[in-house]
Parts: C-alpha cells; sequence; structure tokens
C-alpha cells in the first residue's frame, strides 16, 4: 500500500500498481508494485518459477492480468495489445527469424511503422554501426555466433526507438566469457542512448553491474527494491540475504550488548545469522577470543578447491556453514569460523514450521 | 574385415527386400506395363495413334482436369493457412478449440461419401438453395443447381482442405511462440504475424500438403462422376467410360499417362523444394 501510495503522489515513467497475474487458481504475481524512472534500468531478479518473466511479460502485453495497472508515460497501457505498447523486448532465445537476414530482421518494426525503404536502409545502417556489426545486414541470421544474434537481437529491439526496453534473460544462452563482455557493452549502451529498460534475471552478478536498481521477487511479489549496493548489503529479509549471496544461515545468540554467541552459548535473544562465505575467516589455532566478532567453533568436514583458494565445509553445533580460506587443511581439522561484527546480517529467527521468509529489517 | 563389411550391406537388402518386392510387383510392373500398352498397336507395334485419339476426344477434359485441380488446389491453400493461422493465432480459446474440433471431420469421410453428401447438399432442390430461399437471400426461381465444375471444386476443397490444415498446424505449432510474439512485439498485427513471419517458415510444409492434395485429386474418380459426369468431365471419368464401354485399354492407358504427367509436374515441384531445403 505504501509503495502504491508513492507511486499515485509521484508516478514514475513506467509505473505498476497492484498488478495481479494468475494462470487459474495459481496466482502468479500478488499486487505488485513497481515503478521506474525514465532512463532508468532496473533488474527484476529472483529464482526460477518467481514470476519475474510473468511481470516483465505483462508489461509487454503477452499476460493479461486479473487486476491492477500498467502505465508508461501516464498512459493506461493494461489492456492494449503488444503490437500497439511501444515496447520492445528481447527474448531469451533472440527469436530471430530464420528467413530473413539481419538487415530484415532490424527493418521489421520499421516495416510495420510504414518507414521508406531508404529511411529504413539509413536505420538499420545505425544500427549495425552501434552494435558494431557493420557489413552484416545481408547475412543470414543463422550463421551468426550466439553473441552477434544477441547484437542483432538488441538492434531489432531499439531501432524502433521504443518507449520500453524489455529484456528476458538475455544472456543465458551465452558463453561465460562473451556474458561478461556484453554486459558491461549492454550497460553503457543503455546509458549512451537512456533508454528505459526492464531486465529479467537470476543471476545476481548480471543484476548488480548492469542495473540502476534491482527488484528482488519472491513468490510473485517484490520484497525488496534498491539500489545495487543497498540490496548486497542491506537485504532486508532472509531471503533476499540467501539470494545475494549471504547464504550461510544459522540461528545465534545476541546478548543485550548487541554482542553475538553461538547458540545457546549464554542468556540473549535468538536470531537468525546471515553472512557470505568470503567475509568470514577460518581459524586452525587456539580458539579466538569472540569480542564483537561472532566465532563458531567445528570441525572441518570437506574442503573444495576454488582456484583463488579453499571453501570449507564447517561442522558447528548449530549447522554446517561455509567459509573461504587461501591455504589447505585437512578434514577433520577443529577450526573456528570468525565472522566480522559488521559482515553478520541478523533477522527474525525462522518459525520451525514454515519456511517462508518475512520482509524485516536487519536488527544491524 | 571384409566379411565384417559385406554382412551388414546383405543384412540391409534382406531388410528391404519385401518392401522392394511389393513396390516392384504391385506398383512399378503395372505402371510400366500401362506404359507399354499405350505405346502399342494391336500388331504389337510402337505407335502414338492413342494418344493422338486421346487428344482428340480429350483435350478440353485434359484443360478441364487440370484447370479444376488447380483452382481446387489454391482455394485449398487458402483455406488451410486461414484454419491453421487462426488455429496458431487466435485469442479465443473457445473458438480455437471448436475450430480445431470441427476442421478434422472430413478427413474421416470417404471421397464417394462426400460426392453424394454434396449432390444433396449443391442440386437445385438441395440444401444449399433451401437455406439461401429460407433466409431471403435468393428467389426460389433463381435457384440453380452447383452439380457442376463448382461441386466437384468444393467436394474437393471439403475434402482435402482440412489435410493441409492438419499438416500446417502442425508445422506452425511446432514454431518457436517467441518469433511470434517478437514480431508482435515490434508492432506486426496478427494478420501480417501469419503472412511475414509464419507462412515463410512452413511454407514448405504447405507445399507437401498441397503437391499431395493435387496429386489426390487428379485420381478421384467417384466425386466428377457422382457430381458432374458430363463434358467437359475430368480424365477420371474418361479412363473409366474407356474401360467400361469400349474396353479400350490403350487409350484409358493414354490417359493415364498424361495424368501421370501433370501429377509429375507437382511432384517436380516437390522435388525442387525438397533439394533446395537440403542444399540449405
Amino acid at each position: 500500500m505504501i509503495a502504491t501510495d508513492r507511486l499515485k503522489a509521484n508516478p514514475s515513467y513506467l509505473s505498476i500498481e497492484a498488478l495481479t497475474v494468475a494462470y487459474g487458481a495459481t496466482r502468479v504475481l500478488d499486487r505488485v508494485s513497481l515503478g521506474v524512472e525514465r532512463g532508468e534500468m532496473i533488474a527484476l531478479l529472483g529464482s526460477s518459477g518467481c514470476g519475474k518473466t510473468t511481470l516483465l511479460r505483462a508489461i509487454a502485453g503477452f499476460v493479461r492480468p486479473e487486476s491492477g495497472t500498467i502505465r508508461v508515460g501516464g498512459k493506461d497501457i493494461t489492456h492494449l495489445p503488444p503490437e500497439a505498447r511501444e515496447t520492445a523486448m528481447m527474448f531469451q532465445s533472440y527469436a530471430l527469424w530464420p528467413h530473413m537476414n539481419v538487415a530484415d530482421n532490424i527493418a521489421y518494426g520499421l516495416r510495420m511503422r510504414g518507414w521508406t525503404k531508404a529511411a529504413m536502409a539509413a536505420r538499420v545502417a545505425d544500427m549495425l554501426k552501434l552494435l558494431q556489426l557493420d557489413g552484416f545486414g545481408p547475412r543470414p541470421v543463422t550463421q551468426l555466433s550466439g553473441g552477434q544474434r544477441q547484437r542483432v537481437a538488441l538492434g531489432r529491439a531499439l531501432a524502433i526507438d521504443p518507449h520500453l526496453l524489455l529484456l528476458d534473460e538475455p544472456m543465458s544462452n551465452l558463453d561465460y566469457k562473451v556474458r561478461l563482455e556484453l554486459r558491461h557493452e549492454l550497460r553503457a549502451l543503455q546509458q549512451r542512448i537512456s533508454i528505459t529498460a526492464v531486465y529479467v534475471t537470476h543471476d545476481r552478478e548480471e543484476a548488480l553491474t548492469l542495473s540502476d536498481r534491482i527488484a528482488v521477487i519472491d513468490a510473485g511479489r517484490i520484497v525488496q527494491v534498491g539500489a545495487p549496493e543497498e540490496i548486497f548489503h542491506r537485504p532486508t529479509s532472509a531471503f533476499v540475504a540467501g539470494f545475494m549471496g549471504a547464504d550461510n544461515a544459522i540461528d545465534v545468540t545476541q546478548r543485550d550488548d548487541g554482542t553475538l554467541l553461538a547458540a545457546g552459548g549464554g542468556p540473549g535473544a535468538r536470531v537468525r545469522a546471515h553472512f557470505r562465505s568470503d567475509s568470514a575467516r577460518l581459524e586452525t589455532g587456539s580458539t579466538p577470543s569472540s569480542g564483537p566478532d561472532l566465532v563458531l567453533s567445528g570441525t572441518i568436514e570437506q574442503a573444495v578447491y576454488i582456484g583463488q583458494g579453499y571453501r570449507y565445509r564447517v561442522r558447528t553445533p548449530g549447522g554446517d556453514v561455509w567459509v573461504h580460506a587461501p591455504d589447505r587443511v585437512p578434514e577433520g581439522t577443529p577450526a573456528c569460523v570468525v565472522v566480522p561484527r559488521q559482515a553478520v546480517l541478523l533477522f527474525p529467527p525462522e518459525p520451525p514450521d514454515s519456511a517462508t521468509t518475512s520482509a524485516m529489517r536487519p536488527a544491524a | 574385415m571384409n566379411g565384417q563389411t559385406s554382412a551388414p550391406r546383405w543384412h540391409g537388402l534382406a531388410l528391404a527386400a519385401p518392401a522392394l518386392t511389393v513396390v516392384g510387383v504391385f506398383f512399378i510392373a503395372p505402371l510400366a506395363m500401362s506404359a507399354v500398352v499405350a505405346f502399342r498397336d494391336k500388331a504389337g507395334g510402337f505407335t502414338l495413334e492413342h494418344f493422338s485419339k486421346a487428344f482428340d476426344l480429350y483435350t478440353t477434359d485434359l484443360l478441364f482436369t487440370l484447370a479444376i485441380v488447380l483452382l481446387s488446389t489454391v482455394l485449398i491453400g487458402v483455406l488451410a493457412i486461414a484454419i491453421a493461422g487462426y488455429l496458431t493465432l487466435g485469442e479465443n480459446p473457445r473458438a480455437v478449440a471448436l475450430l480445431r474440433w470441427l476442421y478434422r471431420w472430413p478427413l474421416f469421410i470417404p471421397f464417394v461419401v462426400a460426392g453424394q453428401v454434396m449432390r444433396t447438399f449443391l442440386a437445385k432442390n438441395g440444401m444449399l438453395n433451401h437455406v439461401l430461399i429460407g433466409t431471403g437471400l435468393i428467389e426460389p426461381l433463381s435457384a440453380q443447381s452447383l452439380l457442376d465444375w463448382r461441386g466437384i471444386v468444393v467436394a474437393f476443397v471439403w475434402k482435402q482442405a482440412p489435410f493441409v490444415t492438419l499438416l500446417l498446424a502442425g508445422a506452425m505449432a511446432s514454431l518457436e511462440s517467441q518469433h511470434i510474439e517478437a514480431a508482435r512485439n515490434l508492432g506486426a498485427r496478427r494478420v501480417r504475424v501469419l503472412l511475414d513471419i509464419v507462412l515463410p517458415q512452413v511454407r514448405g510444409t504447405l507445399l507437401v500438403g498441397l503437391v499431395l492434395s493435387f496429386v489426390t485429386m487428379l485420381s478421384v474418380l467417384s466425386v466428377p462422376l457422382m457430381i458432374n459426369p458430363n463434358s467437359p468431365t475430368m480424365v477420371t471419368v474418361d479412363v473409366a467410360y474407356r474401360i467400361n464401354t469400349f474396353a479400350d485399354y490403350a487409350v484409358a492407358n493414354a490417359l493415364c499417362l498424361l495424368s501421370l504427367l501433370l501429377a509429375a509436374g507437382g511432384a517436380w515441384f516437390y522435388l525442387r523444394h525438397a533439394a533446395s531445403k537440403a542444399v540449405t
């Protein structure tokens, strides 16, 4: 409700209000509200089946919402057919038409708008230059590499100068190296032409590097919206913390003075601590004094080489945690995991009969 | 080593032998015999007399046959594209389900039954005219029988359009749905999506369906015999007439060979497309 009120008071360029989408009895999006400013790139981040692609498809007009509104530039587009929305979508499979060459693919949207042949040719040439595909116009799209196809799909989307660019995991079919390269190119291009874009991804690194803001979606609801730094460092729920890499989760005791102890280590409130494997350190000598840091004693159960060091699974009385360390330590060695206080994210403990995460402010 | 390489070859021939025998005995041999008879005079020598007679008597019917079958093929193509296009791009799920259920019915009805259905439907006092008169669209005096070339075309289209639709709708359904969505997203209405995006990607299947229908319609006897047996009529009626009335197998075989040449035209289209697909 607060988000909806804010959107009404100060409408964004793309404004989604209380959008609900259901497939039969299954509610895929549940009263989702989101605002995207002009020229902003927002990432919809979530795991498979969370509803992020459905939200994108609802914006494009391929999914009919049960209720709610979608506005672009103040115009209600909720019930417009896809062809009347002036949005351009880039698909996961690129969806380039194999019976057309590169130039025809890029020019298709212009043809639908009645452009002259000369104007279309000039626009296609501009797009090819922008995407570093000069000379590729007459080539069949079936002869292009994955990265080239992705560029052509982007050119086809951008050629019509859309109100909104919608990207549905467009890099998930690419090699890691090509993906890294194109990620930066796409971000630079989006900023250069100041296009408003919505980017769907399940890859947090992609969301962090590409977007101005991230909206994290879980089970059909937006659970947190914010700048990448905010989402990464100040997740408001255990779900977001886990999704952003703080996937070590363990119950601990918080004393009145704020210091943390392993569960059962003394009087205090039970809280759920989340931390990242690479923000903790492994101590195999004498037990360090805890001070403000969280110290968890245990035994090394598993060691995995990860290139720049090792990743260890340490069994503690409260559960297993993972930690990174530069040196090899044999399995079975007693060890302590030391987590700096500022690296610990605290949330209320999960109710024992529920796996759901509640959106709450971290205690620290 | 030699034993190892030759054994599978023999096995392959042995496996193919029954099929080859059936094709040879029941198709190739009768066809060859038919061709031989068409070129043989009473003394057993070579002659073109039967072809000359066939052209003298039946040139109009040959052209009539070609025109009927070509027109039917075009109409079948248009109808199949429209139905398969709606099945693929239609947005009313109930209408799509109803059409999907309805369009296949003629597939299960034999040509002879289709011919009989059309006789009762298209006759001067048939159901079509009853409906048109009943709804006030035509006067009773202006009712006319459609049991001529129009009746044959209607029967052929009615019978064959579902077959081509079946092939075409299957090919369209196998297209990636994102290809269609990408076009709509760029501003294409559904008719444009059908013509620009869907149809070019399934035109091979459409061509195959139309060629097979073309050849099938060339060989149908029951429909022209029941709807329009009088001249000009289709070559199949003439062949039956030459055999049943005059026992004139020579001219009948000449007419069959000419029909075969028409069918070969369709096969040429088909093979040319198959070859171009293989190259690309």
